[in-house]
């Protein structure tokens, strides 16, 4: 049995999970290629037009492994967390593919809770009996998994030479080098270090999420709240860097709330969407960083007269 | 002897030549037509009519199209907008706090404390509060884009018009006219649509101080002028030379650089007007994200490539120059 697991959105947290699990059934695990301009194509062409750009893709995932597999996994994953949501596109992203894509082979369909092993076994049990019926191999291959995963490091830490910003936004942005345009290596380029949500500790989040009036219920908005406000009040960052899918409806709640906080702590939105020409990424990235240098310098060169003196020692 | 500052935007290529005081001895606006290369030659034919190529000390570009510019022209320096627009209003009026700038296809908000970039902020990816908005609805109304200003002075009741998308505003201001509205309020609403657009886009939660400039192609626009100081209650100065200082920003940085470095300038010289420029895409085929690669050629000799994710292309380039 030949079983297809495609390259997007939650995949890069989860796929050890997948790939062990099945592998250790027997089953002959494809995954669909890196992101990349075809596969772009494809799923803004099939997908409806209202989704986000990271869901368009995963459409097009879908699409390049369908004909090569008879198992697709489309997880439709409703929590990564206890009493949390994520964004309800995972909820129906079995469905939403089935619409939009014609021809598929069997998907499984199950709902799936990450945050609880009981729950995962049970999807792994379900799952597991189409390709075998021993419940004594899915229990060992369940644990493998589980064990797998366990293993699996997410994030970037990156310690720069001057200065360090915090690389925001949901991590099926952060780990797809296409969708992004390269960010990461186009910060290294510019000897930016870089650290993200992964490396706030869970204590220093909930510091921060206290002074909230409600405690957030989506993960992402938790996480990527409470790290930004942690980085920022334990002056960590020099600044904050969010990429966000355009018409991210989550996004657009998060960015504004670290906004109110951080007030006006240097923060850069970008905006990604099918758009190929790096020219508006690029400028804004520069921009950002010449204006973080600018800043660091300026503060630097305080007197204790509160006078500037930087005007003085270069004219810009 | 002068610095030239070279901003290659989506609608106009600005040229200046600054002399040591920092004063605008030469400008020129010209239209990009989508041909970046074209327009540069264009200013330097007119530039090598008056000046020499020894009188150039330093070259800096800027603009959606300064890399290409500065393979072309051989610039000592490329920056980008922001700082170039910040540098040249500094420049002119140095406790200025907050600029505005609406180009082409970008507009931003740059906020200056202390002579220096604290925050800015460009539009997303939507161009319905930058020129080429207006320009496309002066285009519709026939109306030269010159005199789109007048008109919205002339209004007394500005319509009403959704500036949020382009498109959208394009149906509403038909509608509008279709009900018989008189075409200087029209214009006046347009106006109003783009600064009530730009304020809660662009420079949404950003705190606008006075000293204000307002500054790229669009301030030559009174009707925007005037929606602004209304919208914003409080006086907007537009700089004598609004429309290219993002090149004034660009000459200045790159005097800047070649006196640090303490070297002569990289400027191919004025001669360039007449070489032949072409420019050839193609699609990589070294891997499966198929970049669309542009190669630059001067005179039938690969001078620079675009485009490449991986930067395959444009390290063979740099690679022969630096040989």
């Amino acid at each position: 049995m030949r079983v297809g697991i495609p390259k997007g959105l939650l995949y890069c947290k989860y796929h050890p999970f997948f790939r062990t699990f099945f592998q250790n059934l027997g089953a002959e695990v494809i995954e669909s290629e890196e992101t990349n301009q075809e596969i772009m194509n494809l799923g803004v062409k099939v997908c409806v037009d209202e989704a986000c750009l990271p869901v368009k893709v995963y459409h097009g995932h879908v699409a390049t492994l369908k004909d090569q597999c008879d198992l697709l996994v489309i997880p439709r994953i409703m929590g990564i967390y206890t009493q949390e949501y994520i964004c309800p596109k995972f909820c129906g992203l079995p469905e939403m593919v089935a619409h939009s894509i014609p021809g598929l082979p069997e998907i499984t369909k199950v709902p799936l809770y990450m945050h609880n092993q009981k729950e995962m076994h049970k999807w792994c049990l379900a799952t597991g009996l189409k390709i075998t019926p021993s419940k004594e191999k899915i229990r060992n291959a369940f644990q493998h998994a589980i064990r797998a995963q366990c293993n699996l490091e997410t994030g970037i830490l990156e310690p720069g030479k001057k200065m360090t910003v915090m690389l925001a936004g949901h991590p099926y942005l952060i780990n797809d080098t296409f969708l992004n345009m390269g960010i990461v290596k186009k910060l290294r380029a510019k000897d930016i270090g870089l650290v993200t949500e992964e490396f706030a500790s869970s204590k220093a989040c909930g510091l921060q999420l206290k002074k909230l009036i409600k405690k957030p219920f989506w993960t992402f908005h938790r996480r990527l709240y409470g790290a930004a406000a942690a980085f920022y009040e334990q002056q960590k960052v020099n600044g904050i860097i969010y990429l966000s899918s355009f018409a991210c409806g989550l996004d657009s709640v998060i960015i504004d709330l670290i906004r109110c906080h951080v007030g006006e702590f240097p923060m850069l939105v970008l905006k990604l969407d099918e758009h190929t020409g790096e020219a508006g990424i690029d400028t804004r990235l520069e921009a950002f960083v010449d204006m973080l240098e600018r800043r660091e310098q300026n503060e630097n060169y305080n007197t204790t007269f509160g006078e500037c003196l930087y005007r003085s020692q270069n004219p810009l | 002897m002068y610095t030239l500052g070279v901003d290659v935007g989506s609608v106009s290529t600005n040229m200046v030549l600054v002399d040591y005081s920092g004063r605008v001895v030469e400008k020129h606006y010209i239209r990009t037509k989508g041909r970046p290369m074209e327009a540069v030659q264009a200013g330097f034919a007119m530039l090598r009519e008056k000046y020499h190529d020894r009188q150039i000390m330093a070259v800096g570009a800027t603009g959606s199209g300064r890399a290409i510019a500065a393979i072309q022209i051989g610039a000592d320096i490329v920056k980008n907008e922001i700082t170039a627009h910040a540098v040249a209003s500094i420049s002119t009026m140095p406790d200025v706090k907050t600029i505005l700038e609406i180009g082409g296809q970008d507009s931003k908000i740059i906020i200056i404390r202390n002579g220096v970039v604290t925050d800015f902020a460009m539009n997303t990816v939507c161009a319905a509060g930058t020129g080429s908005f207006l320009d496309r609805q002066a285009e519709r109304l026939d109306i030269p884009i010159e005199e789109f200003g007048e008109f919205a002075l002339k209004a007394t009741v500005p319509v009403r018009i959704a500036g949020r998308c382009a498109v959208f505003a394009e149906s509403d201001m038909i509608h509008k006219q279709q009900l018989g509205y008189n075409t200087c309020d029209i214009i006046g609403g347009l106006c109003d649509a783009l600064v009530r657009n730009y304020l809660s886009n662009v420079a949404k939660g950003k705190e606008i101080l006075p000293a204000v400039i307002f500054q790229g192609g669009v301030a030559a626009n009174r009707g925007i002028h005037r929606a602004f100081e209304t919208a914003l209650q409080m006086p907007i100065t537009i700089p004598q030379h609004h429309e290219v200082m993002g090149a004034i920003g660009a000459a200045i940085l790159a005097r800047e650089k070649i006196q640090q470095e303490d070297r002569t300038t990289k400027f191919k010289g004025f001669s360039v007007s007449t070489s032949a420029f072409q420019s050839k895409s193609f699609i990589c085929n070294g891997c499966t994200n198929q970049c669309e690669v542009v190669s630059v050629m001067e005179n039938q000799k690969a001078v620079g490539f675009f485009g490449d994710r991986c930067e395959k292309w444009r390290n063979k380039v740099s690679a022969r120059a630096l040989n």
